[in-house]
């Protein structure tokens, strides 16, 4: 296949999840603080932005200076197009990476990241924001789902689907383990009982608060709460689950070094044989920091092995004197 | 014709194809018309919609510029096809072919060989060398079976007398097969009671011949299954359906200038699993954004090295750099004769008379009868900046009359030619509407015509220009197998 | 005057660059006042060089290297032997350049090109010249390779590659291609063809004498000027030296301007920042002058 059209689809998968991912923070976070003290939503959306690394394109939407305030964030983060981030964009790009690869993708999935395109750009964001930012989330959730589906029951599982699916999980384990590090950097102190609802709001935002019910019954400690998230072995939003899906499109993708086969597995194993408790007690954040660092490199590492590295061309020519 | 869709029919006077001067039925239209006669009018709307819903689901669109964004449009295809008889299709076919052989063969000449047609004063040397597409930049390389013109599109008008007349050569990067192709899908779906009762000829091996032509032209240094692919300048271009159908059409990758890469003088596509050299390139970028080495420094679609690959005989360029010198609307005026100089033969389809604004009588005649003039420049395509005498206003003649006086060489003028009519649907009858013909011709070892062609017809009432991006529309056309019982038989009477 | 010449561009590169793709015009032409008898490109790192000669007749060699690299290095050297150039011995009279076949045959050299533009000041000046030397076309010619020595000042840096005929004859500095392209533009403005050649001078600190004080010389690329001469043909002048063209000149090539004939040019992928040094070492073979002369 074209190498820069595998890094299309890579990139539709990504953005796609993307979109999907900061909905589900946002939803998270919003609906969780909507009877908090201001103090503790701006420390909210402070941490949001961070663990987003969009606190410099925040301030700088603003012209450098600007205030935190739910409605602001909240807009920057959903339907701002100068923000590269935000969902309309990932969305549209999302649409124009599938655009490009309309040859490879069966067309049905073209139609669904279409629909969801127009559905954005046809409605009025700011009075969705205003009103019912649950249902706008709900929407893109939803849609992105859909365009799951889609993939799945429309694409013959060859290299196309796999580039796509890569970029997908990928995306998927990194944003895990950011919805993971906002919601514990919204909290001050995390054990404390009073935090038993922001558990729940971080499974419902990974679909997971039913799956996670069955498997802990009653209890909500934040350490299983991590765990589920992070070590689930069958949990299709863990990020050991998505790091596995990867792993598998990468062993039929090949590569020519196979590096970033060996990154992958590397880091996919250390999650295999983690304890929980270990983790916990080592400290989460550093943790979750090193391992989007691991996924990343993955990323850079599918990057050099498949796709193109296509900086500007230049031009020169040697004047006589 | 006093009821149903042709309730209010009437020539006008033009020459319209499917009736004669009389308004009787022409022969070869007599079963589309029965057909059509038995169609209520309100049926109509829902052949239209399955017409609409085919194409949009097929993607067919080409993108219009507007204000910023570009939209996607569809290109409307009448509902009622174009037919042509076998007998006429002969002489299309043959001038056809005639006309790309010679302008192969001048335009082999003229980059590889002795420029005989200008040392013999066929073509005069200055018109050549003032042509804006002549490439100096492709001197000396060599294109196999002088099959310089691939692919080319050769529009045809028929005249108030029906007879046919090449109005451009479209030399270039000529689109628009696509939609003779996709039409014919439609037709098929739309129209199957009337298309069945035709013995219409086939159009969908085009892909097969084209892919065939590009193999046969491969350089010697390819092996036996030379690798071609298609060269777009990208998904923002306003034929990228065409470049993406095309590829799917052939089975082959569709590539951007950024996915090529030429090593040792060899062109090579970057894949997953590294470099694949490439063998023939059909390209629907325009020369001057091929190689920035060569032209146009600026230019990010193209491929740096490709010329000096091309050079090296280690890969064909499809079609070959620098048609577009016989693709001046002044240079068209010398193909009749191209055609008597290196064929021997006398054209098979003449021109539209031609006034050459260089020349002081000729100039002063068109300068004295602007307002029933057509005036192009030498060097646009698609019908942009034409004047079109008799539909313009007076400041318009003004500002056409000093162009002229300022760049004689920029201009070409004709009399406007009363293209013929077809009926086409308006509404929900039909009414006269001008069209042209496009035929595709593919050289290779041998030139083929692909027996059709795309109709363009102008929807608004009195146009002449029938361009896509001008309002224009297209039609099926048909070309109908030779009858092989009515040889030397009295034909016709079970119609 | 046999010559051996090598010329170097070599590219620091501030970060590695890959696929490049160059064309090198650094071969000494062969006509009826020099012949080449050797040449040949060497680069590093090495590639491998596909040559062949121009629509204007000048050989071009083409080469690309793929692999990443921090540097490249493009040697060609030659040996080439030259005479002096012919002398005028007719007497055109300046609206013989009308004649239509002289016209026609030169058309290429008489249009404006990319470089060389005359509107305004340039035709006006070249005009006013015209004037002056009455029916003496060489004349008019010659004033105006006079003119354009002796009014012009020559400045490294002080223009790049695209400046306007008209922006040079205004500040009057330039250089050598500068000057090559204002005298073209006066000349093509007054309907003498006129056409631009990339080349090697032998540069002496003694510019008045023809006889070189030394036998090796460090120099860059040169550019000059021809103008075709009914009944005579290509008459070369360089404006930069004030001189006519003599055997010290050793030509590589010719075209409308600059951009026909540059002598290096190409596209790269990576950082567009590099450092450049260029030159042209030449040497005078007495021996295989004196050899020549025995001749």
């Amino acid at each position: 296949m074209l190498a820069r059209l595998a890094e299309n689809l890579f990139w539709a998968g990504r953005y796609i999840e993307r979109a999907e991912d900061t909905a589900r923070m946002v939803d998270v976070t919003y609906h969780t603080l909507l009877e908090s003290p201001p103090q503790e939503t701006t420390h909210a959306y402070t941490q949001l932005l961070e663990v987003l690394h969009l606190t410099g394109a925040y301030e700088a939407s603003g012209g450098g200076d600007r205030a935190i305030t739910p409605e602001d964030v909240c807009a920057f983060l959903v339907r701002d197009p100068g923000n590269a981030g935000s969902i309309v964009s990932s969305i549209s790009y999302a649409r124009e990476n599938a655009r490009s690869v309309r040859e490879l993708i069966s067309s049905e999935l073209w139609e669904a990241v279409n629909h969801l395109h127009f559905t954005l750009r046809a409605r009025d964001l700011d009075a969705d924001l205003a009103d019912q930012p649950f249902e706008l989330f709900r929407i893109v959730k939803q849609s992105c789902q859909t365009v799951s589906g889609v993939a799945l029951e429309t694409m013959p599982r060859d290299d196309a689907w796999r580039f796509l699916t890569l970029g997908r999980q990928l995306e998927r384990a990194e944003m895990t383990c950011r919805l993971l590090n906002v919601r514990f950097s919204q909290l001050v102190d995390y054990s404390a009982p009073v935090a038993f609802h922001h558990w729940i709001a971080v499974l419902k935002s990974a679909s997971g608060l039913e799956a996670f019910r069955k498997r802990y019954r009653a209890s909500m400690d934040p350490s299983e709460v991590v765990e589920f998230l992070l070590l689930a072995p069958d949990f299709p939003r863990s990020v050991r689950f998505a790091l596995e899906t990867a792993e598998r499109q990468l062993d039929h993708l090949g590569g020519r070094t196979g590096r970033a086969t060996r990154l992958l597995g590397r880091t996919r194993a250390s999650l295999q044989y983690r304890d929980v408790v270990e983790l916990m007690d080592e400290g989460l954040h550093p943790f979750l920091d090193q391992l989007q660092d691991e996924v990343a490199a993955v990323a850079d590492a599918v990057a050099t092995e498949f796709f193109r590295q296509s900086p500007e061309g230049s031009m020169y020519a040697v004047a006589t004197t | 014709m006093d009821t149903g869709l042709f309730r209010e029919y009437t020539t006008d006077g033009f020459f319209d194809e499917a009736f004669d001067a009389g308004g009787g039925v022409r022969e070869h239209y007599r079963s589309l018309i029965e057909r059509l006669d038995d169609i209520p009018p309100e049926d109509l709307e829902r052949r239209e919609r399955i017409r609409d819903a085919i194409f949009r689901t097929q993607g067919i669109t080409f993108t219009v510029y507007g204000d910023g964004e570009g939209v996607e449009r569809t290109f409307p295809m009448d509902l009622i096809p174009r037919v042509i008889p076998a007998e006429e299709w002969d002489v299309v076919e043959a001038g056809v072919i005639q006309r790309v052989t010679a302008l192969n063969r001048f335009l082999d000449d003229l980059y590889v060989g002795e420029r005989a047609a200008l040392h013999d004063g066929i073509v005069p040397r200055w018109l050549v060398r003032t042509a804006a597409d002549f490439r100096r930049e492709a001197f000396g390389i060599p294109v196999p079976f002088e099959a310089r013109c691939l692919v080319s599109g050769v529009d045809l008008i028929r005249d108030h007398e029906g007879t046919y007349r090449v109005l451009e050569d479209n030399l270039r990067n000529p689109s628009g097969i696509s939609y003779v192709l996709e039409n014919r899908v439609a037709m098929t779906r739309v129209l199957p009671v009337a298309f069945a009762r035709h013995r219409v000829r086939p159009v969908d091996q085009y892909g097969q011949l084209l892919l065939n032509a590009l193999r046969s032209v491969a350089p010697p240094a390819a092996g036996e299954q030379p690798l071609a692919v298609v060269l777009t300048p990208g998904v923002h271009n306003s034929a990228y359906f065409e470049h993406a159908f095309l590829a799917r059409q052939m089975g082959i990758e569709l590539v951007e200038g950024r996915d090529l890469v030429v090593d040792e003088h060899v062109v090579s596509m970057r894949t997953t699993r590294g470099l694949r050299r490439v063998d023939v390139i059909y390209r629907r970028i325009d020369d001057e954004f091929l190689d920035p080495v060569v032209f146009r420094p600026d230019s990010a679609l193209g491929v740096p090295g490709l010329m000096s690959a091309a050079r090296a005989g280690n890969v064909t360029v499809v079609n070959a750099v620098g048609n577009g010198v016989a693709d001046d609307k002044a240079f068209y005026a010398y193909v009749p004769a191209l055609i008597r100089y290196y064929l021997g033969e006398e054209p098979i389809l003449p021109n539209v008379d031609t006034y050459l604004l260089w020349d002081d009588e000729q100039r002063q005649h068109v300068l004295d009868n602007l307002g029933s003039m057509v005036v192009k420049p030498v060097a646009e395509s698609g019908g942009y900046g034409m004047l079109i005498g008799p539909a313009a206003e007076e400041d318009e003649i003004e500002r056409f009359r000093e162009l002229i006086e300022n760049d004689p060489r920029g201009y070409i003028a004709q009399d406007v030619v009363q293209l013929s009519r077809h009926p086409t649907l308006v509404g929900d009858h039909l009414e006269g509407r001008h069209v042209d013909l496009r035929p595709f011709a593919i050289a290779g070892e041998r030139i083929e015509v692909i027996p059709g062609g795309l109709t363009r017809v102008a929807l608004r009432k009195g146009s002449l220009v029938v361009n896509s991006s001008q309002g224009g529309g297209s039609k099926d056309t048909w070309v109908l197998e030779h009858d092989p019982i009515s040889v030397g038989d009295d034909d016709g009477e079970d119609a | 005057m046999r010559f051996d010449i090598r010329y170097t561009s070599r590219f620091d590169y501030a970060s590695p660059i890959s696929e490049s793709q160059n064309a090198l015009r650094a071969c000494p032409t062969s006509d009826d006042r020099q012949t080449v008898s050797h040449y040949r490109v060497v680069t590093r790192p090495s590639a491998r060089v596909h040559s062949y000669v121009d629509y204007w007749g000048t050989r071009v060699d083409t080469f690309g290297i793929r692999a990443p690299h921090e540097s490249l290095e493009v040697v060609a050297e030659c040996t080439v032997d030259t005479t002096p150039s012919r002398a005028v011995t007719v007497g055109p009279r300046p609206w013989d350049v009308y004649e239509e076949r002289f016209r026609d045959e030169h058309l290429e050299f008489l249009a404006p090109s990319s470089h060389v533009t005359f509107s305004g000041e340039v035709s006006r000046v070249a005009a006013e010249k015209a004037e002056q030397a009455g029916d003496d076309l060489v004349g008019t010619v010659l004033s105006l390779h006079r003119l354009v020595g002796t009014s012009f000042e020559y400045a490294p840096g002080a223009t790049y590659v695209g400046v306007d005929v008209d922006e040079l004859f205004a500040t009057r500095q330039g250089v050598c291609q500068d000057f090559a392209h204002v005298l073209i533009a006066m000349c093509r403005s007054i309907g003498v063809p006129a056409r631009y050649v990339s080349g090697y001078y032998f540069a002496v600190q003694d510019d008045s004498s023809d006889e070189p004080d030394v036998d090796e010389v460090d120099v860059q690329t040169h550019a000059w000027v021809e103008a075709a001469i009914p009944e005579h043909g290509w008459l070369a002048l360089d404006p930069t030296n004030r001189q006519q063209v003599g055997e010290r000149h050793v030509k590589i090539g010719h075209g409308r301007d600059y951009d026909d004939v540059a002598p290096l040019k190409g596209t790269y992928i990576g950082g567009a920042r590099h450092d450049l040094n260029a030159g042209v070492h030449m040497r005078r073979m007495v021996a295989a002058q004196e050899q020549q002369q025995q001749q």
